[in-house]
């Protein structure tokens, strides 16, 4: 086994140059000027993993990686050329087994003794570590600078929120006072809970007609809200009393009465300020809307008015031919009865009779569509109604089209206005039947139906439980842009002069007065189906009363006492007529005040029949109502014109009174006496 | 700021026609220093850096106008419609080239006739299309030019050395030789290697010279060839000489071809 000496120092031989250049810690290569190498040290090879006869004669570039001989083409090639020198270009060479040697590479010149550049040195360090810490410098230092850009960003924008915040608040407080300063019929007031006195300026003064001047004393709760308009009061207290358990902002408006009569229209918004829980003060402003409300008024009757004379257009037509029917008839009734055929005389009496229903008809149609239409609802079965109108619908519609009915099993029962509603259904069929002018199908469907909260948002009805009636067609369907339209009034898909275009708006008015919707889906050349959803009635439905059509009325088993309050004799007279055929005793009344009398006395009275508007101080409703504090279950028909149903309860009325709308047939009439007296 | 100064404008020479010359990725101007001179004779020849190049504005550099070639190529027009050029000569070092195509073709009249040195209108492959480098090749230039710009000096030191041993170079060249500014270089480098302006060749209705050298590494000749086909009228000439730069490597031989290409 050799050992190792320790020798004397000065016995070691010296380097040879060969040594130092083939095994020195950097690569060393010779190169022509075009770069071809001609000599390569041992430690160049030994890096790439190359032999000496593998780089002799490869030029310097071809052993570059790709990315680095772009490099060495752009950047390094032609100063090379020009000068022969680089230094330190940090270039990647390639080795055999394709790995990668991060290198720092430099080139000195080799000249001739005419400075005549001859060939290259090149001169290769190893920079892997070299570059794996450059490349942690240029992240961090990427890093640092994206931290700095960062920093300045938040500092600028805090700058910036901070000087707009300053500036907003002053804004605030000018364009409070500004406002406040610009704007007539524009007021604030302060309440003070433990004081319970308004404090308010001028403005506030002057709208609601207080004194002038006394605003900055204040004013008692009761003293501030002196002249508000009785039918305000009561939602007006509520919200009060609300705002001082809720914090929030409150807004309300309600009505103001000045001494002149005028009344003026207040929108008070205000903020409950709280300590502790307990409210303290109240702070708000006061804007008149009045001249708003004016407007507003002023543009709706415009509205009416439009839509009046289009109905005049409209409809003359229809109610000439109605008026030509009843005048054609009693003139021909004249020349008969002249003539002595009073036997055809009776044919021009039904002809006169049917035109003039088909004129009030008409007219309660045009009324329910302007939304002022008395509604007398019941509880209903929709499929018997239906079931009644099918022979009729198909007689309607014409043999080309097939009527199919769909009812329900356990279908709810619904609070309605049955001919309404059998008016409304008739409409559909026959919008179903112009749809489809080649004939084909329609099917008539009931459903109960829960609307949930997302489907009740998305058909604007509030959720609850809803009987469905749809008409569906096969035919011609609605684009959605058509649909979008079908419920505005006079809207008419129908040649002019064949529809009037009041059809789907009056179903529309009808659904909704009674809280119901109606949906129409459609798709081009696949049909359409339009919905009626009627909210669910708890309880059941009314036999049918029947179509009373005998001419000579049965008399009551017992007689009984009907009372008639109407200022207009003929139709007292008629109805005395009406009611002595049925074997009823009757007493008349002129105005509310005889008719109260009566009502008040011990006379026994099975019926009250009164018209609404009565003179006497009182209308029907009021009187009714006097009348019930005694007799809890007297009965009640109103017989009306259209423009009282606010004084009987905007078209609900309570059990036991009953709506007759004028004018009306008598056999309605008699119907409705006989329902109403069970006789 | 007018495009003359932003883009370092220099008009020499006089003549009829008049020669744009456009330099390459990583040079400026002075790249044209041994070919440009020998036209002034017979031409006005017009010189230029692009933004983030030699003495141009690098505060006009924005990093959205010059995210692509077409931005490049506005400067161009811009210089050119300045100097109210008509039917002028551009002379293109590789992605100047497109550069330079790309104006003529969005802006008609300016220029008359096209050369093309080294050109490529796409560099990484896309079979079959063969552009020389792949995608990963790309990231590795990208990776050397952030180590070669670490440290400003180190990039420049090597000519400015190379001067200093020869000072009539020095004053020929000015500070300036193949100076960059480094985020603008790497900037410029991934629009012009990530480049694809194939679409546009045929679109290019000049009469076109394309210069084509032996074992150029950055434009391959199946590139030249590519264009030669590709391009409505042009004329492909596969130079003796060697490299990237033949305006740099083979001045003479540069300018020849170029003139005899002019004299038709």
């Amino acid at each position: 086994m050799p050992s190792t000496n320790e020798a004397d120092p000065s016995a070691l031989p010296e380097e040879t140059l060969d040594e130092l250049y083939e095994h020195a810690p950097c690569g060393y290569l010779t190169t022509t000027v075009s770069g071809t190498i001609v000599r390569a040290n041992a430690t160049f090879l030994e890096w790439l993993g190359r032999t000496r006869d593998g780089v002799i004669g490869q030029r310097v570039q071809a052993l570059l990686t790709a990315g680095a001989r772009i490099f060495y083409e752009t950047h390094c090639a032609q100063v090379l050329r020009r000068d022969g020198l680089v230094r330190q270009a940090a270039l990647d060479l390639s080795r055999a087994d394709g790995s990668k040697l991060p290198a720092l590479i430099e080139w000195r010149p080799m000249r001739n003794a005419e400075e005549v550049l001859i060939g290259l040195r090149v001169l290769v360090v190893d920079a892997t570590d070299r570059r794996s810490y450059e490349r942690e410098l240029i992240a961090e230092r990427e890093r640092a600078q994206a931290t700095a850009e960062a920093l300045r960003e938040l500092n600028e924008t805090l700058e910036h929120r901070v000087e707009e915040r300053t500036r907003e608040l002053h804004d605030t407080k000018d364009f409070a006072r500004l406002a406040l300063q610009s704007v007539g019929g524009v007021g604030v007031w302060t309440y003070d809970v433990a004081s319970d006195r308004f404090v308010c300026d001028d403005n506030i003064a002057e709208l609601y007609a207080l004194e002038s001047g006394r605003g900055a004393k204040g004013f008692s709760s009761a003293e501030f809200l002196q002249n508000l308009h009785p039918d305000d009061d009561l939602s007006l207290r509520k919200t009060m009393s609300g705002g001082l358990v809720n914090p929030g902002d409150l807004e309300q408006e309600y009505r103001i009465r000045h001494a002149d009569g005028s009344v003026r229209w207040v929108l008070s918004r205000g903020h409950t300020y709280f300590e502790d829980g307990k409210p303290i003060r109240r702070t708000g402003v006061g804007v008149d809307m009045t001249q708003q409300r004016l407007l507003e008024e002023q543009f709706r009757q415009a509205q009416k008015m439009e839509a009046v004379g289009q109905l005049t257009g409209g409809l003359a037509h229809d109610f000439n031919n109605l008026l030509a029917g009843i005048s054609g008839a009693l003139e021909m009734m004249e020349t008969r009865i002249s003539q002595g055929r009073l036997a055809d005389v009776d044919r021009y009496m039904v002809a006169a009779k049917g035109a003039s229903r088909r004129a009030a008809a008409l007219t309660h149609r045009l009324l329910a569509f302007s939304r002022r239409q008395t509604l007398d609802p019941k509880p209903t079965n929709v499929n018997r109604l239906v079931a009644s109108m099918q022979d009729l619908i198909q007689r309607t519609v014409g043999p080309a089209v097939l009527i199919e009915v769909v009812g329900a099993s356990a279908l709810w029962s619904v609070l309605v206005d049955p001919p309404q509603l059998e008016n409304a259904l008739l409409n559909l069929c026959i919008n179903g039947r112009d749809a489809m002018p080649n004939g084909g199908r329609i099917t008539i469907e009931t459903a109960n139906k829960w609307v949930d909260a997302r489907a009740a948002r998305q058909h604007d009805m509030p959720e609850g439980q809803y009987l469905s009636l749809c008409v569906t067609d096969t035919g011609v369907g609605m684009s959605a842009e058509l649909i979008s339209r079908v419920f505005e009034p006079f809207f008419t898909t129908k040649p002019l002069g064949e529809g009037t275009g009041l059809g789907l708006s009056m179903i529309y008015g009808f659904a909704r007065q009674s809280g119901g919707q109606v949906r129409v889906y459609s798709e081009v050349g696949q049909g359409t189906t339009v919905c009626i959803y009627l909210p669910r009635h708890h309880g059941d439905a009314l036999e049918d009363e029947g179509e009373v059509v005998l001419p000579v009325l049965p008399r009551a088993k017992e007689s009984k006492t009907v009372l008639v309050v109407d200022d207009e004799p003929t139709v007292r007279m008629l109805l005395t007529d009406i009611l002595d055929d049925l074997g009823c005793t009757s007493i008349e009344a002129a105005d509310s005040m005889a008719g109260l009398k009566i009502l008040q006395s011990n006379v026994p009275i099975d019926l009250l029949v009164t018209d609404v508007g009565l003179p006497g101080g009182m209308n029907g409703r009021q009187m009714a109502d006097a009348a019930r504090v005694t007799r809890t279950a007297l009965k009640v028909m109103f017989i009306t014109g259209y423009a009282e149903n606010a004084a009987i309860g905007n078209g609900h009325l309570e059990p036991g009174m009953a709506v007759l709308t004028k004018p009306f047939a008598v056999d309605t009439m008699v119907a409705r006496i006989r329902s109403m007296m069970e006789i | 700021m007018s495009p003359l100064l932003r883009n370092n404008v220099r008009v020499t020479g006089s003549g009829m026609r008049t020669i744009v010359f456009g330099h390459g990725f990583g040079c400026d101007l002075n790249a044209w220093a041994d070919v440009a001179p020998a036209f002034e004779t017979e031409a006005r020849v017009v010189l230029f850096d692009h933004v983030g190049a030699g003495l141009s504005d690098l505060s006009a550099y924005d990093a959205l106008k010059y995210g692509h070639l077409e931005g490049y190529a506005q400067d161009v027009i811009e210089i050119a419609s300045a100097l109210v050029l008509q039917d002028a000569v551009f002379v293109g070092h590789s992605v100047s080239a497109m550069i330079g195509m790309l104006a003529a073709i969005k802006a008609p009249g300016l220029f008359g006739a096209m050369v093309m040195v080294c050109p490529s209108p796409r560099y990484v492959d896309d079979f079959p299309y063969v552009g020389g480098f792949s995608r990963a090749d790309i990231d590795d230039l990208l990776e050397v030019l952030d180590a070669n710009f670490l440290d400003w000096s180190r990039a420049t030191t090597p000519a400015i050395m190379g001067n200093a041993e020869r000072p009539e170079l020095a004053r020929a060249l000015g500070d300036s030789f193949c100076r960059t500014d480094p985020t603008i270089a790497k900037a410029f480098a991934r629009v012009t290697f990530l480049s694809d302006v194939r679409a546009s060749l045929p679109l290019l209705d000049l009469p076109t010279l394309i210069l084509q050298t032996q074992a150029d590494m950055v434009a391959p000749i199946e590139v030249g060839e590519y264009m030669h086909v590709t391009l409505p009228s042009s004329e492909l000439v596969l130079m003796e000489a060697t490299g990237h730069c033949p305006h740099m490597s083979a001045p003479g031989e540069t300018i020849a071809t170029i003139k005899r290409f002019l004299a038709n």
